[in-house]
């Protein structure tokens, strides 16, 4: 009886364990450092690459969970597909150039050869 | 207690005085015709009137922290509740129900607002809005919790709702079965 509560119980566990959202994005950083990182970072670094998104003629941004981490890019070649943070996140403060200039974005090339070529960059959503 | 009497009478001209000379200064801070729903208003308070209220003179609003700044006190000057000049008054909470997103940053060419209506427009011609803030999409984004404070009353009044969101476990776990393992990838 009592060995059959027991692996009754472990199996709960196991399937607990399966279950449950162990992988939150505060665990392991109680005092949000990467969160002030990341926004050190974006306050000098642009949440736009140089090149216009085709449909707007402008970056696109896209929405990603503010849990979001990293991105990829690809391109050609061995050792093109690198990962680097998502340093930029949604804020309540208008920024200053609400709109860039014509002809201030690169287009995307006939051959595109890399992802940041079609001018869709993450930007994490608001806490 | 004489001197007192004297002593306090003295602070009560003073601070009526002073609340009265205020307000000419201070009441178009904010400005009066302006719309929550604009894409540029960058606040935590409301702005404008809300229909009932003629001209969103509510208590807590910032230009209306002393009893003096509001309308429907002209006339009368009040030295109870007023604060001088240096004084931090008691504040009620009026956020906005709907605002923009925008991209953070000084080295931006160009900045995106989070919530382009429908496409990305000029911020003359069309904004969206949500009326219920507990189903903002932005919300649904990430597995946490969220408090939504709505102040009713002029502020006296406060109701809070507690939002979950959550993704239910079983289902997840069957639908990342799926797509992560079941299903061809083409």
């Amino acid at each position: 009886m009592f060995r059959r509560l027991l692996i009754t119980a472990g199996f709960l566990a196991t399937l607990a364990g399966f279950f449950s959202n162990s992988n939150e994005a505060d665990a392991g950083d109680p005092y949000a450092m990467t969160q002030v990182w990341a926004h050190n970072y974006a306050m000098d670094r642009p949440w736009h690459g140089g090149y216009y998104y085709q449909n707007s003629g402008v970056p696109q941004a896209l929405i990603v969970p503010p849990t979001a981490h990293m991105r990829q890019t690809l391109s050609w070649g061995v050792s093109q597909n690198l990962m680097y943070p998502i340093y930029h996140q949604y804020g309540r403060s208008a920024g200053a150039p609400a709109s860039g200039a014509q002809g201030r974005f690169r287009a995307t090339p006939q051959w595109p050869s890399h992802t940041d070529q079609f001018g869709v960059n993450y930007v994490r959503g608001p806490w | 207690m004489k001197r007192q009497i004297i002593n306090q009478l003295v602070c009560t001209a003073a601070v009526a005085v002073l609340a009265t000379s205020v307000p000419s200064a201070s009441a178009q801070s904010l400005g009066r015709g302006e719309q929550i729903v604009n894409a540029y208003v960058v606040s935590d308070t409301v702005v404008g009137g809300s229909g009932d209220c003629s001209s969103g003179s509510y208590v807590g609003d910032l230009a209306n922290e002393n009893a003096s700044f509001d309308s429907s006190f002209d006339g009368e000057s009040f030295a109870v509740g007023d604060y001088g000049t240096g004084c931090v008054g008691r504040k009620y909470g009026q956020p906005d129900l709907f605002y923009n997103y925008f991209t953070q940053g000084n080295c931006n060419a160009v900045n995106a607002q989070m919530y382009p209506s429908p496409g990305p427009v000029s911020p003359e011609v069309g904004n969206t809005y949500f009326t219920y803030q507990p189903f903002y999409p932005e919300e649904m984004l990430y597995t946490h919790k969220n408090r939504f404070h709505n102040y009713y009353d002029n502020g006296r009044g406060m109701n809070r709702t507690r939002a979950v969101y959550w993704t239910p476990p079983v289902r997840t776990a069957m639908s990342n079965f799926y797509w992560n393992y079941l299903r061809l990838p083409r």
